[in-house]
């Protein structure tokens, strides 16, 4: 409570100056007369370092001015003595000139211009975020070696007519046969409804003279032998499965037929499969 | 005190109005406010948010002794380097003007299409290229038909077939180019003990890159008085030691282009320089071309970004706030 | 000019949705006629190196017989 004891520092105005006030906001300045020993107590105003301080300094409430032949008011208005900065720079051509048209007038256009380059970047980060992910998806296909390897060009003039022959695709024996009409005329004429996996022949070759097949037992994976067993097509030794010229399991315990992989035929006399 | 686009708004008319709108400005800077009363706080703001000025003088000291240490010991460090690199004594190579040296300029590819056939009727002899294959050759010198032949052109080991043997095959696109030797001792012991490169990725397995290469091959000369060459060696200003395995390849007429160009030395020697750089790097096309794309994308996309940066930092840009202390 | 102008703001700009269909659908045009501004570009800068400036010289010809330029 001491330092709310006559403070002379904050005082002085007060004690100097009875006839003339400043309002300059602060509270509390009374236009006291010095009566002796009559202290009054006053409250310093807080010194301005915090905001709550600082805003304790300010005028709360309707501001009054007084006027007067004993009291003399001063108000200060900011603009006297700040300069306004320029900021034309931030400002459109269209409102720069502040005696021409109003700017509702010029609205539309300039929200159409803001609104267009907003457009322009949403196209330009579309492609660009387009292109990125692209880049990164196609990264995930099969290379270029992989995929030069998983196609196999056979040359069919090398295969004589009756002869399977084997190739290596993929890592898998894959069987090639040149069937003879009679082999042909026998596959067809299956019965497809006494078959364990029924599928018929025209399905399973393309050109019927030609039988593309993947060489794996569909049974437990062994490679059968070619031109061999009951049905004059394929026969695996490891459990006795017996295949026809079709590659459709016959005999055994194999309880599907041989895969077929996809093929084509680009020119004559040459297969593609892959 | 608050101006928006030009409008001069006050949100209260009054005495105090420069310390009212402070007190509310003030919340997000109030130490730099409280410190500064009486300056303007406008103007210094940086000198009071660095923490140099606080720093006592002896560790300002130390932190400046340690900069300099360190900076001397990083020079020292490249100086040392540098005196290591310039000990040989070869010759180091000039920059020539390659039609590809432009930031967006690509290879010229029938100049690779005749560096493959100086590769293949001249390097190949020696030099294996075990990272390209025959169907890379594809679009960029060759047709897929003209490709296809030049691997069937070749012999590839393949097997093991039924029998359990290796078997001799022609090539497919598939298939990379032919090794000469089947390994590299073969090599040396064919080469008097110099292993032949591997050219694959040779342009930039060496300084100058394809200049280098072209100096190399262009290079060879009677060497200098007071320079003896071992027997089998043969001697290059432009490689390291001045003395190489490799005898001069390239003569004029050395053989013929089927495109019918000249087959001078200096022109085989830059086709194959060409080629080698594409072997080493295939993308450097569409690198160049991927290259001007961003360029002009990320032009846009900056002009774009910069005007709606300013667009919405318009309105706090426009605006001035300023302090009064109270007198 | 400035009707048009408007007359665009009030239909595209001005509802969200109708903006992000018209920058969608002006990105598909944007792609197509970008990625043919830049291919043209670098073809121009390289005119007569790039494979398919110099195709024409190979292929079938040669195989027949060496060609002669």
């Amino acid at each position: 409570m001491l330092s709310y004891l006559s403070r002379s520092a904050h005082l002085a105005p007060a004690l100097k100056s009875t006839a003339q006030a400043v309002a300059n906001g602060t509270k509390n300045i009374i236009p006291g007369v010095y009566e002796g020993v009559v202290v009054e107590l006053v409250q310093p105003p807080p010194k301005a370092l915090t905001a709550y301080t600082m805003a304790k300094r300010c005028a709360t409430g309707p501001v009054r001015a007084s006027a007067g032949i004993a009291v003399s008011s001063q108000v200060r208005y900011a603009h006297t003595d700040i300069q306004v900065p320029d900021f034309s720079d931030y400002r459109r051509d269209d409102v720069k000139d502040s005696r021409a048209k109003s700017s509702v007038e010029s609205a539309s256009s300039r929200r159409s211009f803001t609104y267009m380059v907003v457009g322009g970047g949403v196209v330009t980060g579309l492609y660009t975020a387009k292109s990125i992910v692209t880049q990164f998806v196609s990264s995930m296909s099969a290379s270029a070696d992989v995929l030069a390897l998983a196609k196999i060009e056979i040359k069919l003039d090398d295969i004589p007519e009756g002869k399977s022959v084997t190739f290596k695709w993929r890592g898998k024996p894959l069987f090639v046969k040149h069937r003879t009409d009679e082999e042909i005329e026998t596959e067809t004429s299956v019965d497809v409804g006494s078959l364990r996996d029924p599928e018929a022949d025209s399905v399973r070759c393309q050109d019927p003279k030609w039988l593309v097949v993947v060489g794996v037992c569909t049974h437990l994976g062994c490679v059968p032998i070619a031109d061999a067993g009951d049905f004059g097509g394929y026969y695996c030794p490891c459990h006795g499965s017996h295949y026809d010229s079709s590659g459709r399991i016959r005999k055994g315990p194999a309880p599907l037929n041989l895969e077929v992989p996809t093929y084509v035929f680009p020119e004559d006399g040459v297969l593609l499969v892959g | 005190m608050h101006y928006t686009r030009g409008h001069i708004t006050f949100s209260r008319p009054g005495t105090c109005i420069i310390a009212k709108m402070a007190a509310v400005a003030c919340r997000g800077v109030r130490t730099v406010l409280g410190k500064s009363a009486g300056t303007s706080i406008l103007t210094h703001q940086s000198a009071k948010f660095s923490t140099l000025r606080e720093m006592a003088t002896a560790r300002k000291a130390v932190l400046a002794a340690m900069g300099v240490v360190g900076g001397g010991a990083a020079g020292l460090a490249y100086a040392l380097n540098q005196s290591v690199k310039a000990s040989d004594l070869e010759l180091h190579t000039v920059k020539f003007p390659w039609s590809h040296d432009g930031v967006f300029s690509s290879l010229d590819h029938a100049s690779i299409r005749r560096g493959y056939e100086v590769y293949k009727n001249v390097c190949a002899a020696c030099h294996s290229m075990k990272y390209i294959a025959f169907r890379n050759l594809v679009g960029v010198s060759h047709t897929e038909a003209e490709a296809k032949d030049e691997a069937m052109g070749v012999q590839i080991d393949d097997g093991p077939d039924d029998e359990g043997m290796m078997f001799k095959r022609p090539g497919k696109l598939s298939d990379y180019f032919p090794n000469p030797y089947p390994n590299d001792e073969a090599a040396r012991a064919a080469n008097n003990g110099a292993l032949p490169p591997d050219l694959s990725y040779i342009t930039s397995a060496r300084h100058g890159g394809e200049n280098y290469i072209f100096s190399l091959l262009t290079g060879y000369c009677d060497p200098p008085a007071g320079v003896t060459v071992r027997e089998g060696l043969y001697y290059n200003p432009y490689f390291v030691g001045g003395a190489i395995g490799m005898a001069q390849a390239l003569y004029n007429e050395v053989m013929e282009y089927s495109d019918g160009t000249p087959a001078t030395a200096s022109q085989m020697a830059k086709d194959v320089s060409v080629f080698l750089k594409w072997a080493a790097e295939p993308e450097h096309d569409d690198r160049k071309r991927m290259a001007l794309k961003a360029i002009m994308m990320f032009s846009m996309l900056f002009t774009i970004t910069y005007y709606i940066k300013r667009h919405k930092w318009a309105v706090l840009k426009s605006r001035k706030i300023a302090y009064k202390p109270p007198q | 000019m400035a009707g048009a102008i408007s007359r665009v703001y009030q239909n595209i700009f001005r509802r969200t949705s109708t903006f992000i269909l018209a920058a969608v659908g002006g990105a598909f045009m944007f792609e197509r006629g970008f990625d043919l501004l830049t291919e043209g570009i670098y073809d121009n800068i390289n005119q007569g190196k790039l494979w398919k400036h110099v195709k024409h010289r190979y292929g079938q010809a040669s195989l027949e017989d060496e060609e002669e330029e």
